[in-house]
């Protein structure tokens, strides 16, 4: 078996770059090599995957402003908007 | 390597999608109802933003507050070369920049660079080999489970995955939330944190590494493995 380029220590801390687009060329050649090879890295990316899925599912930010913040942020457009 | 640019000038590409078209239509318009939207899906990441600059939670309120008004005032002069957000979020960071500098506070930068500089592996180094010839292999892999899907486990931890995002270092937890709850471009997101394209990434790497490691373990806990 040949002895591929990246190691799955390396594969943890590249695979985001992957995932944003950002490697060169050889690099991500090489870690796509990888993931062929290399069930456990496999299921790594699908657990990043999946969190990243979850966070969208969550979809909204916490806590939304106090109701008179927002009130008063809407009385501040009404204005701005009349003048 | 970084095609990207952040100069602070308007982004080049305009791929602004249709509903957001819509939404500043709406805005130009007076439509209270997209003015109220913008605040209930920014107004926390904003002061959350904003945050990274000024000492207080009532400087921050304070910088969101303007701008809101920068957005109501510039709308009609807003050209759509960059999206809404990212143009948001411009005004937000020179705002909470000034006023942190006037402040006297060097947060962001520490605060940022303190992040990026610390010397952070996104899996334990135990779980690899240490030496032969798998040296750098899984020792102890991710376990294969029949994993639920998104929606299934967002509705059984979502709240303890948001606990878990709000306890990241205050860049890291501002950029997963913008990126992967929000749905912002990394372009936005440099943008609002005024940082470049490399470090935005280095920030989401640690943070969705973070994230994935709680859920690793929340999949253990559930299917019983440890």
């Amino acid at each position: 078996m040949l002895q591929p380029e990246i190691r799955c220590v390396e594969f943890v801390e590249t695979v985001t770059e992957w995932m944003e687009g950002a490697l060169l060329e050889d690099e991500r050649l090489a870690l796509e090599e990888h993931l062929v090879i290399c069930p456990h890295c496999t299921e790594y990316l699908e657990q990043l995957r999946l969190s990243v899925a979850v966070l969208r599912e969550l979809g909204t930010d916490d806590e939304p402003p106090a109701p008179d913040t927002r009130q008063a942020l809407l009385e501040m457009f009404r204005r701005e908007r009349r003048a | 390597m970084d095609s990207q640019i952040d100069d602070g000038a308007p982004a080049e590409t305009s791929d602004i999608d249709p509903g957001e078209r819509a939404l500043v239509a709406a805005l130009r318009a007076g439509d209270e109802g997209a003015f109220a939207q913008l605040i209930d899906r920014y107004y926390t990441t904003m002061i959350r933003v904003a945050r990274m600059h000024v000492a207080t939670r009532e400087a921050a309120e304070d910088v969101v507050q303007e701008t809101f008004l920068g957005v109501i005032k510039g709308i009609d002069r807003f050209e759509e070369r960059s999206s809404l957000r990212t143009w948001m979020f411009r005004i937000l960071v020179n705002r909470a920049k000034t006023r942190g500098e006037r402040e006297a506070r060097t947060r962001p930068f520490s605060s940022v660079a303190g992040e990026l500089d610390a010397d952070e592996r996104s899996v334990d180094p135990e779980r690899f080999l240490a030496s032969g010839r798998w040296s750098g292999f899984w020792a102890a892999p991710p376990s294969t489970q029949h994993c639920p899907e998104a929606r299934v486990l967002a509705s059984e931890a979502g709240a303890r995955v948001a606990a878990a995002i709000d306890a990241l270092p205050p860049a890291q937890r501002t950029v997963i939330t913008m990126r992967d709850v929000q749905g912002c471009t990394s372009e936005e997101v440099c943008a609002a944190l005024d940082i470049s394209e490399a470090n935005q990434r280095v920030l989401l790497h640690r943070a969705r590494s973070k994230t994935r490691a709680f859920l690793e373990q929340y999949l253990d806990e559930r299917t019983g493995v440890h």
